[in-house]
């Protein structure tokens, strides 16, 4: 059923749809619509689910490890500062190999206070080892929750749905809301064998000397690789289901682009529009969407970047001391297979509109810019 | 105990973080240098037991209500319970830890309990089917006769029983009123002894006068002699042989006989023992006025206290510090008696400071009829030239009654001079086991030490301060009518609750603390025991610490 | 053999990494006993994180999910939640933390798991500082005790944080304060816990030897005269917070017999443990006050 829906309840009903069993959530701009809709929707039963009033985002994560470590499939949502407050109980999800689904609202990091979109909180996770899915739809949205139980619960490793603050959060568009019964054939209900249960007891968590410890990460490591073959697999599954398919990148116009610009989130769908806008002007430049940054797809970046001239990345987030962060990870994919040129623009901090100007002025600027390494671009600065 | 689980590969492990087995292949007990060992002591009280009770065993039983076996485990040391737990001076209480704490346990009262319930489950005393063939004669009814002869008989030996009197019991009978040990329950007693085996009785048969003691030597295989001190001394004053004038022991003989007349007039007695307070007290039941003539002073009087201390309730009056002088008779009848009064010198061989006339300090006294109790005498006419003697008591050697001759042996106040019914029992006892292990060719057990257990070796922490529960009685006003049995017995409510009281000094009860405090579940609870798992324990003592009773104690680890 | 005095099945086993005469295990092993094989322990960091066991071997036989240190309670009420989405109502969910993880990192979650009155039973087990890493205060260290972070010549002044009056002020069902030294007392306890629905708090004296500087031995002597020197009240809040029995029925003994051999106290003078007790009896009659007074407010 088509229904004009805000990002944040796309959000929502996707977890309605994946019959999330237990929720705990702590409110947090601009993710509040997310728990305020899933609120209701368990208030009146259309979710059977329970839903843990937490007082802090720390404890929000903390209530999904326990519901999950019980068997239970666990959802929650953040935003920014509670991202950061539950950094502790994100590592204990993988460690504990729970399949946990989270959805974090980029949202700027203070001080000083933002409440605007940029990237850097769910970058700050990248090394944690949770599975990063970049949206940009509202329909993308919805349809990345079912997906982000069915990979989790597969590869034993929890998943974060990212999608920008307002521009995606709070905006309306038209989505093709999940239908639970259907959904529940494409992704059946979680009943792990490792869980706790006094019909079998084992402790979870206990002290491991170096004996084992790198045994275990070596493990959480061999998930995420295999998470690249089942995040397409379920991708494309979810499009025999659904209609729409999904994979870990999405290029536009490459296969004969000079110059490719490196997107995510929001920044993605505005830039195809200026990819139209200067085709049409005969230059030739295309885009390629990174939708997943964790496990990060080395083999299909580098199969659409090697094939063009020069490649722009555009970051809305900055590494302090060393560039934006897709700018480094699409470098370390690049090495070794090509030496094109690679551009870093970094852009949006704090929610400031990337606008389809600012787009053109990055792509003229990778297109005119002889030698553009090493030094990091700032598109926008009042200098 | 489990292997330590060692993973080669990390395709053997759980893809989480997940324990797959316990900890028991982690042998804690490495890391001890002291470790606890259950180690039972002897508890005080059985110290205190001149019979060897087992008092600490059988209080325990009682709390599990396990009543015949507890009595079974009197019956071990001591066959007649129903009657020392009316009589005893328990110097087992005296020896009883709690005595330390609040008030010690009332054992007496205990053992009088299982003493009665004995006697009204008269199955409980098995029949001896042991037929061995040596005999044995024993002399004297009494209780270390009828003692001696219960345990040969309950080994299975025959046992021919002398007693000069026509009815069993010795001073039991003859010596102690009814009014603390009952005829009816001595009758009981005496049968249930009988019943152990094969015991003949003789009575009206006096060793010396009716049978010979050669006799008894030629026809049998051991004798013991345990025949009391029933006469009494004389006063050595003049007119001491006048009508009014009585032995106190002669007195009791009548009344425990149901011979005496009513005495009403003035009584005096003569003496500070418990002879003494018996007379003076059936005195009184008989209507008599009496006063109690002590050459000492209370404090030296050698009656059991609580004797004492009823004759002072019944209202009998008390004269120290003064003894008989002369008689007066109005012609041949007693009627005042003159006394010499006393001041007190310096302590004799028992440790009693002396009685010393006052020169020139004498009272006469109104008195229709005096009883003298001023101690017994043994009657040794039908063996002195059989036995060595010494101060008119038969001389033993040794702790089990042999006298210097082959196949003789004796025991109880012809033997220590006047002494305790529990005294005699054990003498009894100890004498007949000897000669058991003389017939069947056996050592003699080690003799046993003494004990340093005191109140600093219970955990006090565990035991609420209570009072000891006291046997009921008839009032005083009731008690001086008649003769009943004053104090009467505990009912089982009251047995149960005094029997809490005991700390089971130095004896594992299985009050599970020690299990219940490990903190590394190293001690194991079976079925009739503690087991210490020394895989595991670590040493710490909190089990040793915790024990209210000192019944674990620490060695050194290596030893 | 007579009944046992507590029940006999033994969940925790030996074998375990305590150090000697720990009372963190005695309190584990009587609640273990009481609460049965359908429960589910969730520890935070606290010594019993590393009493189970190493990796893969655990010394409990009942499930164990070992979380961060500040979130033993809402963890414990995620996973209650869970268990009952999974339909499983009969499995007790228990938060098994240190004070510690309790009166400092915990307290914000404790507070809100107990503000929702979750489904779970949250023991504390106190002995009265950060004992698993190396004896450094915590908010339950008692006036004059000696840590490693509040040392001889800077003792800890401030008074132990009134844990019960803060759970109270939350109106939930149960809470109770016992010893491992009253063993019977505590699993009565925990039963009556087991059979309430809502937020239970239980906070377990257990005595530290190695961090009181106490011989092995005396732990219970010790969890047993902290009782009754008044210094751990043993006390029970129900009607939600508005009813108050206070344990009275012992020989009150001294402070001073209480601390003698605790190195822990060693260090204190005369006059600073006349103040001490002193303290504890005004704090002995305020609660008796308290106790007096909610019993006579009608209707509660």
């Amino acid at each position: 059923m088509k229904k004009v829906v805000m990002g944040n309840h796309a959000v929502s009903y996707g977890v309605r749809a994946s019959e999330a069993k237990v929720i705990s959530a702590y409110p947090i701009t601009p993710q509040t619509h997310i728990v305020e809709l899933l609120s209701e929707l368990v208030a009146n039963g259309e979710i059977d689910a329970k839903f843990i009033k937490v007082e802090s985002e720390h404890s929000a994560m903390a209530a999904c490890v326990g519901a999950s470590a019980a068997g239970s499939r666990a959802f929650t949502a953040t935003s920014s500062q509670g991202l950061l407050l539950m950094t502790e109980m994100l590592h204990w999800a993988v460690g504990a190999r729970l399949p946990i689904v989270l959805t974090n609202v980029n949202r700027a990091i203070g001080p000083p206070w933002s409440i605007w979109t940029d990237q850097n909180d769910s970058l700050s996770m990248r090394d944690v080892g949770w599975i990063q899915i970049y949206c940009e739809s509202n329909q993308e949205t919805q349809d990345a929750i079912p997906q982000a139980f069915k990979i989790a619960e597969e590869v034993q490793l929890p998943v974060m749905l990212v999608l920008d603050a307002f521009f995606l959060s709070h905006t309306y568009e038209i989505v093709d809301l999940l239908d639970v019964e259907k959904v529940r054939e494409f992704l059946p209900p979680y009943n792990p064998e490792l869980k706790i249960d006094p019909a079998d007891p084992h402790s979870f968590g206990n002290l491991a000397s170096a004996d084992y410890y790198m045994e275990l990460r070596y493990m959480i490591e061999e998930a995420m690789d295999e998470a690249r073959g089942v995040i397409k697999r379920v991708g494309k599954e979810f499009g025999e289901h659904f209609g729409r398919h999904y994979g870990m990148v999405v290029p536009y116009r490459c296969d004969d682009a000079d110059v490719i610009l490196v997107t995510s989130g929001t920044v993605a769908s505005t830039t195809r529009a200026v990819i139209d806008e200067m085709r049409d002007e005969g230059i030739k430049i295309g885009a390629l969407k990174i939708r997943i940054l964790r496990p990060f797809p080395f083999k299909e970046v580098s199969e659409v970047l090697c094939s063009a001239k020069k490649v722009a990345v555009l970051d809305r987030n900055i590494s302090f001391g060393n560039h934006g962060i897709f700018y480094q990870e699409v470098k370390s994919a690049l090495y070794g297979k090509t030496d094109i040129p690679v551009s870093g623009y970094i852009l949006g901090l704090g929610g400031r509109d990337v606008t389809p100007k600012v787009i053109r002025e990055v792509a003229d600027k990778a297109i005119k810019d002889k030698n553009p390494e090493p030094y990091i671009n700032w598109i926008g600065v009042k200098k | 105990m489990s292997k330590q689980t060692k993973f080669e590969s990390y395709r053997e492990m759980p893809i989480r973080a997940m324990t797959v087995d316990n900890m028991l292949w982690n042998e804690t007990g490495s890391w001890r240098n002291v470790k606890p060992v259950y180690d039972n002591k002897v508890s005080p009280c059985i110290y205190g037991c001149p019979a060897g009770e087992n008092i600490q065993h059988y209080i325990q039983l009682v709390i599990d209500r396990k009543y015949k076996e507890a009595w079974e485990t009197i019956i071990e040391s001591n066959p007649m319970p129903a009657v020392t737990g009316r009589v005893c001076s328990h110097p087992c209480m005296d020896k009883c830890t709690r005595g330390d704490y609040d008030e010690s346990v009332n054992i007496n009262a205990i053992e009088r309990a299982l003493g009665d319930m004995g006697l009204d489950n008269p199955e409980w005393m098995t029949k001896s089917k042991k037929s061995k063939k040596e005999k044995v004669a024993v002399v004297g009814s009494g209780p270390a006769g009828l003692t001696s002869a219960f345990y040969l008989a309950r080994a299975g030996y025959s046992v021919t029983l002398y007693e000069a009197e026509e009815t069993l019991g010795g001073v039991l009978r003859w010596g102690i009123p009814e009014y603390r040990l009952p005829n009816s329950v001595l009758d009981r007693v005496i049968d249930s002894i009988l019943s152990s085996g094969k015991i003949k009785v003789k009575t009206g048969t006096a060793v010396g006068e009716d049978i010979e003691f050669k006799e008894l030597e030629n026809n049998f295989d051991a004798v013991f002699i345990g025949v009391g001190l029933m006469k009494s001394r004389r006063l050595g004053i003049p007119g001491e042989d006048c009508k009014g004038v009585e032995p106190g022991l002669d007195y009791l003989r009548k009344v425990n006989s149901g011979r005496a007349s009513g005495s009403s007039g003035k009584s005096v007695v003569i003496g500070g023992g418990n002879t003494a307070m018996d007379v003076a007290r059936s005195a009184l039941r008989k209507g008599s006025d009496v006063t109690v003539v002590y050459r000492r002073t209370r404090t030296e009087m050698p009656a059991i206290a609580s004797e004492i201390e009823e004759a002072e309730k019944e209202g009998i009056k008390f004269r120290f510090l003064a003894s008989p002088k002369e008689i007066v008779t109005d012609g041949d009848k007693l009627a005042k008696v003159i006394f010499q009064e006393m001041e007190l010198g310096e302590p004799d061989e028992t440790g009693r400071r002396s009685p010393v006339p006052l020169e020139g300090k004498t009272f006469t006294m109104d008195v229709d009829r005096l009883f003298t109790a001023i101690g017994e005498k043994g009657d040794l006419d039908g063996f002195k030239s059989e036995v060595d003697t010494e101060w008119e008591l038969i001389k033993v050697k040794g702790e089990f009654g042999e006298t210097g001759r082959k196949k003789i042996f004796a025991g109880g106040d012809i033997v220590t001079g006047a002494a305790s019914v529990v005294e005699a029992v054990a003498a009894g006892r100890r004498a007949a086991e000897k000669i058991l292990r003389i017939f069947n060719n056996e050592k003699d057990p080690p003799v046993r030490d003494g004990t340093d257990f005191g109140i600093e070796n219970i955990n006090t922490d565990y035991f609420p301060k209570s009072k000891r529960v006291l046997k009921p009685r008839i009032p005083v006003s009731e008690a001086i009518k008649g003769f009943e049995e004053i104090f009467k017995g505990f009912d089982e409510q009251m047995l149960q609750k005094e029997v809490d009281r005991c700390f089971s000094c130095g004896v594992c009860n299985y009050c599970d603390n020690c299990w219940i405090y490990c903190p590394d579940a190293s001690i194991i609870r079976k079925d009739d025991e503690y087991e210490i798992d020394f895989d595991f324990c670590k040493g710490c003592l909190v089990c040793v610490e915790e024990c209210p009773r000192s019944a674990l104690s620490i060695e050194e680890e290596g030893k | 053999m007579r009944e046992a005095r507590i029940p006999t099945d033994e969940i925790m086993g030996s074998g375990h990494l305590a150090c000697q005469g720990c009372g963190a295990t005695m309190a584990m092993r009587f609640a273990l006993k009481a609460l049965g094989r359908q429960t589910a322990l969730v520890i935070p960091a606290c010594c019993w994180s590393v009493i189970d066991g190493t990796f893969p071997h655990s010394a409990v036989d009942i499930p164990i999910f070992h979380t961060a240190f500040e979130t033993a309670a809402v963890t414990a009420s995620g996973l209650k939640a869970g268990l009952e989405m999974r339909g499983d109502h009969e499995t007790k969910v228990v938060a098994w933390a240190g004070d510690g993880g309790t009166f400092d990192i915990g307290l914000q979650s404790l507070s809100g798991t107990a503000e929702r009155n979750d489904d779970i039973i949250y023991v504390c087990y106190d002995n009265e500082a950060y004992m698993n890493t190396g004896i450094q205060r915590s908010s339950s260290t008692p006036v004059g005790a000696w840590t490693t972070t509040t040392p001889v010549t800077n003792y800890k002044e401030r008074p132990k944080k009134n844990m019960i009056d803060i759970m109270a002020a939350h109106a939930i069902p149960y809470i109770a304060t016992a010893s491992v030294a009253f063993p019977e007392d505590l699993i009565k306890k925990f039963h009556k816990a087991k059979d309430i629905k809502g937020t239970k708090y239980i906070q377990i004296l257990a005595p530290c030897p190695t961090g009181w500087k106490l011989s092995p031995e005396l732990t219970v002597w010790a969890a047993r005269k902290a009782v009754t020197s008044k210094v751990y009240p043993i006390v029970e809040v129900t009607e939600n917070g508005n009813r108050l029995d206070v344990w009275k029925e012992f020989e009150p003994t001294s402070f001073k017999e209480y601390i003698k051999p605790q190195g822990r106290f060693r260090h204190l003078k005369e006059d600073e443990i006349d103040r001490i007790e002193k303290d504890i009896e005004a704090s002995w009659q305020r609660l008796l006050a308290k106790e007096e007074m909610l019993s006579s407010i009608p209707g509660l």
